[in-house]
C-alpha cells in the first residue's frame, strides 16, 4: 500500500527536534517535500513567499522559541489572505504541559491538531488518515 | 534605636495634647490633632506613623468611629482608644470587631501609655515582619509558578529530543546520520546540564547569605580565563581584561564569579558568526567605594524593544545559541542583594555593553 502524502514544513527552534522530525518523516514515507526552519519568522515568510498550489501542506509547529513563538506564528499565519493560506493543515508539537497554552492553540482554527514531542512515525501515519 | 517611634494623638482638648506631649516627647515622636480631619492630614504625610492614640468623646465623631473610617486607608498604624468608663460598651464592640488593638482609660497614667505603647509596638512590628514575609512568599510563588511552565519546556524539551533521537536511530543506516544526530543529542544534554546549574545558581543567589571578603580580582579573572578557555577558542573569540585598581575592594565573591561568568558567557554566545573579528572586552574599575563592570562585545546586539526584557526570569530575545532564560535574571537579583545594578546599552547588529555598579562594602 502506498502512503497518502503530503508537504512538511518544520518549525522548531531546536536542531535536534528538526533532525529528528526529518528523519521520521522520510522513514514513515509521507512526505514529498520537507522543509526545516529554526526560526518562526523565516517560515511565516516561506509562506507567504511561496506559490500556492493548494496541495496539502502540513506545518509541524514547535510552541515554545524565542523571539517569535509558536502562538505569535498562529496569529500572524492566520492574518494572510484566504488563497495564501489554502492547502495549509498546522499540527502544533510540544513537550510544554502547560494547559493555557494548549487551549490557546487549540483555539486557533487552522490548527487540527495536538501532538506531544517525541514525535513518532506511528503519530505521524495516524496523522495523514485523519487529514481529507 | 536609630529613629523614634511616631505616634499620633488626637483629642479635642488641648491641654490633653499638651500633656501627652510633654510627657512622652523624649522617648518618642509625638505628633497631635484636635480634630479628626486633622488627624488624615498628619496621617497622609507621615506613612511611617506606626501607633495612633484617639479619644473618643470628640465633637465631629466619636474615636470607635474615626477608627473604623480610617482603618482601610491606614491599615498599618495600631489603633488605641483613650476613653471613660461610661463609653465601656462602645468599646468592647470596637474591640470585638476589630477596630482597635486595645485601650486605655481616662484619664490615663503615664505608666498605662507607655505599656499600651510598648505592646502596640511589638504588634506593629509582627505584623510588619510577616508583611515583608509574606511580599517575599508571593514573590517564590510567582517565580514558582515561572519555574512549572519552564520545566516541561527546558527539562522535558532536551529530553524529549533525545528520546526522539533513541527512537530514530533505530531506522537510521548511515552512519554520518548517526553521527550528526549524536552531536545534536550531546547539544542537549549540555543544554539541561546548563539550565541546572542555572538552577543552583537560581537558588545560590535566592536563598544564600551574603558573604563579604576582599576580592582577589585578579585571581577571579584568571579563573574566568581558564573557565572560558576552551569555548574562547573554539568561538574564536578574543576577550582582553583591564583591571584598575586604586583601593581594596570588598564584596561577595560568589556574586561576583556568577556576574562576570555570566555577562562573559552572553558575550561568547550571542556573536556574528561570520565577524573575523570576535572581541569581548572586559573592564574593571575600583574606586571611590565601588566596583564598575563593563563588558563589551561586538556581537549580534540586542534590539531595542527587548532591552527592558532581558532580566526577566525566562525571557530570551534571540533564537542564536541555546539559553535557559536564566542567566541575566541571576545577575540581576544576585547584583541587587549588594545594592548594586546593571545596566545595558546596545546597537543592533553592532554588540552590547553591560555595565555593573557594585558597592565596596
Amino acid at each position: 500500500m502506498s502512503n497518502k502524502k503530503a508537504n512538511f514544513i518544520i518549525v522548531d527552534d531546536s536542531e535536534l527536534d528538526c533532525f529528528i522530525a526529518d528523519k521520521i518523516l522520510k522513514y514513515a514515507d509521507i512526505a514529498t517535500s520537507i522543509s526545516s526552519f529554526l526560526h518562526a519568522s523565516n517560515a511565516l515568510d516561506y509562506i507567504k513567499q511561496s506559490a500556492n498550489t493548494a496541495e496539502t501542506t502540513i506545518v509541524l509547529l514547535d510552541i515554545v522559541m524565542p523571539v517569535m513563538n509558536g502562538i505569535n506564528f498562529l496569529e500572524e499565519f492566520e492574518k494572510l489572505p484566504e488563497e495564501v493560506r489554502r492547502g495549509y493543515h498546522i499540527v502544533a508539537f510540544t513537550s510544554s504541559m502547560n494547559k493555557k497554552d494548549m487551549n490557546r492553540i487549540k483555539s486557533f482554527k487552522s490548527v487540527i491538531k495536538l501532538l506531544d514531542k517525541p514525535l513518532t512515525s506511528e503519530a505521524l501515519i495516524e496523522l495523514m488518515g485523519e487529514i481529507k | 534605636m536609630s529613629e523614634k517611634i511616631k505616634i499620633l494623638y488626637i483629642d479635642d482638648e488641648l491641654n490633653n495634647l499638651v500633656g501627652f506631649k510633654a510627657s512622652f516627647r523624649l522617648n518618642y515622636q509625638i505628633l497631635v490633632a484636635v480634630n479628626t480631619s486633622e488627624a488624615v492630614e498628619i496621617l497622609t504625610k507621615n506613612p511611617d506613623i506606626r501607633i495612633i492614640f484617639s479619644d473618643q468623646r470628640m465633637p465631629d465623631k466619636t474615636g470607635v468611629e474615626f477608627f473604623e473610617e480610617i482603618r482601610s486607608w491606614f491599615p498599618h498604624p495600631i489603633r488605641i482608644l483613650i476613653t471613660g468608663y461610661s463609653d465601656i460598651e462602645d468599646v468592647i464592640q470596637a474591640i470585638n470587631r476589630g477596630h482597635i488593638f486595645r485601650y486605655v482609660k481616662k484619664p490615663w497614667s503615664d505608666s498605662d501609655i507607655l505599656s499600651a505603647i510598648e505592646e502596640a509596638h511589638k504588634f506593629y512590628l509582627a505584623n510588619s515582619m510577616l508583611a515583608i514575609k509574606n511580599e517575599a512568599l508571593q514573590k517564590a510563588y510567582d517565580e514558582l509558578d515561572k519555574f512549572a511552565y519552564s520545566v516541561s519546556h527546558d527539562i522535558r524539551g532536551p529530553l524529549s529530543g533525545i528520546m526522539g533521537g533513541i527512537n530514530v536511530a533505530k531506522h537510521l543506516n548511515d552512519i554520518s546520520d548517526i553521527k550528526e544526530m549524536l552531536g545534536l543529542m550531546e547539544n542537549s544534554v549540555k543544554k539541561l546540564d546548563a539550565f541546572i546549574l542555572s538552577m543552583h545558581d537560581y537558588y545560590t543567589v535566592q536563598r544564600g547569605e551574603v558573604r563579604i571578603k576582599e576580592i582577589n580580582l585578579s585571581e577571579l579573572i584568571n579563573d574566568l580565563k581558564e573557565l572560558h578557555h576552551a569555548n574562547l577558542i573554539e568561538s574564536n573569540v578574543k576577550l582582553n581584561v583591564n583591571i584598575s585598581q586604586i583601593e581594596p575592594f570588598w564584596s561577595d565573591e560568589i556574586v561576583m564569579r556568577l556576574v562576570l561568568n555570566n555577562l562573559v558567557t552572553n558575550a561568547i554566545k550571542y556573536q556574528k558568526h561570520d565577524n573575523e573579528d570576535k572581541r569581548i572586552e572586559l573592564n574593571i574599575e575600583v574606586g571611590r567605594g565601588h566596583a564598575t563592570i563593563y563588558v563589551r562585545d561586538n556581537g549580534i546586539g540586542i534590539p531595542e524593544n527587548y532591552l527592558n526584557e532581558i532580566f526577566d526570569l525566562f525571557f530570551r530575545a534571540s533564537t542564536q545559541d541555546v539559553g535557559s532564560g536564566f542567566g541575566l535574571y541571576n545577575v540581576k537579583d544576585a547584583l541587587l542583594k549588594l545594592n548594586g545594578g546593571i545596566k545595558v546599552s546596545s546597537v543592533l547588529g553592532e554588540g552590547a555593553v553591560f555595565e555593573v555598579t557594585i558597592p565596596n562594602k
